[in-house]
């Protein structure tokens, strides 16, 4: 039976030409495992405000959304809010409480449940989620990860009968995000607790979820069994929503036409593989770089304060003029910091940071910034103005083009941004944002730019569009340095990787080097395709080696 | 004195350091022992009241264990006062007693003790937050207001929790705006001043932006939306709470009527009265005393009960 449906839904925010989301009809069955996806701006997220009543966005709506056979607006709001739960994507914002107990409890407090029975609710889900230990902790103290378990043991203890999850993972670190999308799927088939999903992370949900629903532009695409949905999206040849399919399944429909069952799992894929690739001895080709270091770390030591252990232990880094070099490591390894020592926004306690054999604490400010420029994990941090324009006009203007305006105007249409350029900032998608951003260090044409996890948030769109403009300046010889948890990202388009482990480089070399010799910190067509083609990490790769054998055939 | 504690906070061993002391009182008897040290660090102007005031309250804050909180602002309350304190003699040149002349400007005893006492008062009172803050958690905050005024008790709750979170964005931003140019800390003083507005700019739209998210997450969980509220921590008055309470208010108003009578607040202006204590003021001062004691007792008995591991 359907536990909720909607039945032509309409809707539009005020002031907004174009409807969110146009006559979408949708039903989702109990216990349930759905997933929503799509681009950024097609109206996911807006759809699952809708179907939380206290929240729903302002704007004209049409149609109706029917829960246990009454529409919303027929329920008590009393039986929703218990009903009906939602996690949201920031795991920061929504905790309010300072400690994790009084944070779990303030549902139950809201809706008056009386003590006793609060008490069994929170000892029974604490011990399911393992929060014994970060009970009387400080909200504040906790790791992403944790943050968001605690937001959604709290929406738990409602005991609600739909969860609803909006890109609950965007801002977690990969292993944080794999943990949670797993107690989710427990929760699935454990209790058989209803479960709607928006996530762009799809190579991890792929083979949990039930059911699958493409969105574009405010309708459904496709929907089905993630099966189909691939099989769908792969016919329909729609290149956007093509970089939303995983890599494996990827891997499989470019190889194989028969299409009986497409592998979702490493573990599928492996099986595949075997039977259909030939072994191969890896060749390692050696990427040359200019041997003259650019930007150079020797023997850095940095702790954020005395009391605190050191987050850098003598450190020394070697980047070279025009490298495109990924920073990969765990939460806490020190990547941002790192980055920030040598974008000089820190400077460390012991050692040096030489920018072209100048030490950076001797270069002038001005100078260095204009060499160097940083992007902030979050690039709101960045803006400080009321629209892009004014944002990039000034940017040119501070870096001494001749011709700002014109120099602004190359720019824009260089990287597309003129649907934007007159909105604030704060409006814009993230992947949009990442974009802006980067206009705006561009024009102080620097030499190197260090960015702080291009791709967190971002939709493999955009992710894509953000890639291509990487490798285009990469092209062009800017010095590119990011912070990446991706490693499918690092893999495919930095020309070395450096591993950041207990204060120092654990390792460092080309991503082949790199990921081709790791077992777990690696990519999964690496861990798919490892025992025929040990040398290869990407699916491009792979296909270019079956291109390259059947034509020598 | 049969000081029975009341209910443990928090079931289970948990935080020991959190479930002492005043933590458990009933949270009103708490909330109301520390509005009334407000109160007296705002009225009691006289340097020798104020000054066992702050004594007793930098025992209590480290009886509670917050000797690091306090450290950590210590640095900043050390500028706040001698801030005043330069600040009042220079600015005001009432009283008799001109001691000397700077840039032409008569300093004066009279307003020397003034800023003194103003200083003094203010540490008070900032003090008082560091330990009304360690025991009167959110979650007591909003038993106490939730049912009276839910709106109000919200946006309060949000704007404390909103404090450190605000100073941890301002020197985000400040690192990453350095970069482009708009420093606050450099640079010609009406420039400064425009950069140290811009990044003010960003810190509230920011701020603002993920207080929305944080409402939006509040009321998904139903706040105010139903009209009785209960509690997870069952507070209860017990009779050590109505002991303490009596107590508390006796003290109180003892020093109340002192303060009514004229001990307990120095006349400054035009001429300064005596500083010391008068034979006749000892009572009221010993009341502030008790009141002071009372907490300090409060806490310090719990560290008896308990080997120091």
């Amino acid at each position: 039976m359907a536990i909720l449906e909607c039945k032509q839904l309409h809707f539009s925010y005020p002031e907004e030409p174009k409807e969110t989301l146009s006559e979408l009809s949708l039903s989702i069955q109990e216990g349930e495992f759905l997933v929503l996806a799509g681009p950024s701006g097609c109206g996911k997220s807006t759809l699952l405000q809708l179907l939380k009543k206290e929240i729903q966005p302002f704007g004209t709506r049409s149609g109706e959304i029917i829960y246990a056979g009454k529409t919303l607006e027929d329920h008590p709001p009393a039986q929703l809010t218990k009903d009906i739960g939602l996690v949201f994507q920031d795991p920061e914002n929504q905790i309010v409480m300072d400690e994790v107990l009084q944070e779990l409890v303030l549902g139950l407090e809201n809706m008056g449940v009386p003590m006793d029975e609060m008490r069994r609710r929170v000892a029974e889900l604490v011990h399911f989620f393992g929060l014994e230990p970060l009970l009387h902790a400080k909200t504040d103290i906790l790791s992403g990860g944790q943050k968001q378990l605690l937001n959604l043991a709290s929406v738990l203890l409602l005991r609600p009968r739909i969860l609803l999850l909006d890109e609950p993972t965007a801002q977690l670190d990969p292993i944080a995000a794999k943990e949670f999308i797993q107690i989710v799927y427990r929760l699935n088939q454990e209790f058989g607790l209803t479960i709607v999903l928006v996530e762009h992370r799809l190579e991890e949900v792929f083979p949990l979820a039930d059911r699958v629903i493409l969105m574009e532009q405010g309708r459904i695409h496709c929907e089905g069994s993630p099966r189909e949905v691939i099989e769908q999206v792969w016919k329909s040849g729609n290149q956007e929503l093509i970089t939303y399919l995983p890599s494996i399944p990827r891997l499989y429909l470019e190889l194989d036409p028969s299409k009986e069952h497409i592998p979702l799992t490493v573990k599928e894929c492996k099986a595949w593989v075997e039977q259909v690739l030939k072994p191969m001895d890896s060749d390692q080709e050696n990427v040359e770089c200019s041997s003259d270091g650019l930007l150079e770390i020797k023997e850095v030591f940095y702790q954020y304060s005395r009391q605190t252990p050191w987050v850098l232990e003598d450190l020394s880094l070697q980047i070279q003029q025009g490298d495109y070099l990924a920073i990969l490591g765990g939460n806490g390894a020190g990547k941002s910091t790192l980055l920030k020592l040598l974008g000089g926004l820190l400077s460390p306690q012991k050692g040096k940071v030489l920018l072209d054999k100048q030490n950076l604490k001797k270069l002038k400010k001005t100078e260095l910034y204009q060499k160097i420029g940083y992007l902030p994990q979050d690039p709101m941090l960045f803006f400080v103005r009321e629209t892009v324009e004014q944002e990039l006009i000034a940017s040119a203007e501070r870096s001494g083009q001749v011709d700002p305006m014109k120099a602004v105007d190359k720019l824009t249409s260089q990287l597309g941004l003129d649907n934007i350029l007159y909105r604030h900032p704060h409006d814009c998608s993230g992947g949009e944002r990442q974009k802006a951003a980067l206009a705006c260090l561009l024009l102080g044409q620097p030499e190197v730019l260090l960015l702080d996890e291009p791709t967190k948030g971002l939709d493999p769109v955009s992710k894509k569009q953000l890639a291509s403009l990487l490798q285009e300046l990469h092209v062009q010889g800017i010095t590119l340095v990011i912070v990446t948890h991706d490693v499918e990202f690092a893999a495919q388009y930095a020309s070395r990787c450096a591993l950041l482990f207990d204060g120092g480089i654990a390792s460092l070399g080309t991503p082949q080097e790199m990921f081709a010799g790791n077992v777990f910190y690696t990519t999964a067509i690496s861990r798919a395709v490892r025992n025929v083609l040990p040398s290869m990490i990407t699916c491009e790769e792979v296909l270019k080696h079956c291109r390259v054998v059947r034509s020598t055939l | 004195m049969a000081v029975h504690i009341g209910p443990r906070e928090r079931p289970g061993k948990g935080n020991q350091s959190v479930t002492r002391g005043l933590h458990g009182f009933h949270p009103f008897t708490s909330w109301l022992y520390f509005i009334g040290l407000f109160l007296l660090s705002m009225l009691l102007l006289h340097p020798i009241y104020l000054a066992t005031m702050l004594l007793g309250i930098v025992l209590l804050i480290s009886m509670q264990g917050q000797t690091s909180v306090l450290r950590s602002y210590a640095k900043s309350f050390l500028w706040i006062g001698l801030f005043i304190l330069i600040l009042n003699p220079l600015l005001s040149h009432r009283g008799q007693h001109i001691l000397f002349y700077l840039f032409d400007q008569p300093i004066t005893l009279e307003s020397i003790w003034y800023g003194i006492t103003m200083m003094l008062s203010l540490w008070c009172i900032l003090l008082v937050f560091i330990s009304y803050n360690h025991v009167i958690s959110a979650g007591k905050f909003l038993f106490l207001f939730c049912r009276l005024f839910p709106k109000t008790a919200l946006l309060c709750l949000m704007a404390v929790r909103f404090v450190p979170l605000l100073k941890r964005r301002l020197s985000e931003i400040h690192s990453v705006q350095k970069t482009r140019g708009i420093d606050p800390t450099d640079g010609p003083l009406w420039k400064r001043a425009r950069n140290g507005m811009l990044i003010l700019q960003v810190l509230l739209t920011m701020s603002l932006e993920e207080a929305i998210q944080t409402a939006d997450s509040m009321k998904a969980r139903g706040h105010g939306l139903f009209a009785e509220r209960s509690s997870y921590v069952p507070y209860r008055f017990r009779r050590a709470d109505y002991l303490f309470l009596t107590l508390m208010f006796l003290a109180f108003f003892c020093c109340v009527t002192g303060w009514i009578l004229g001990y307990g607040h120095l006349t400054f202006y035009p001429g300064l009265e005596g500083i010391a204590l008068t034979a006749s003021e000892i009572p009221y001062y010993a009341s502030l005393l008790l009141y002071l004691l009372l907490a300090i007792f409060i806490e310090g008995r719990e560290g008896i009960g308990h080997p120091r591991v």
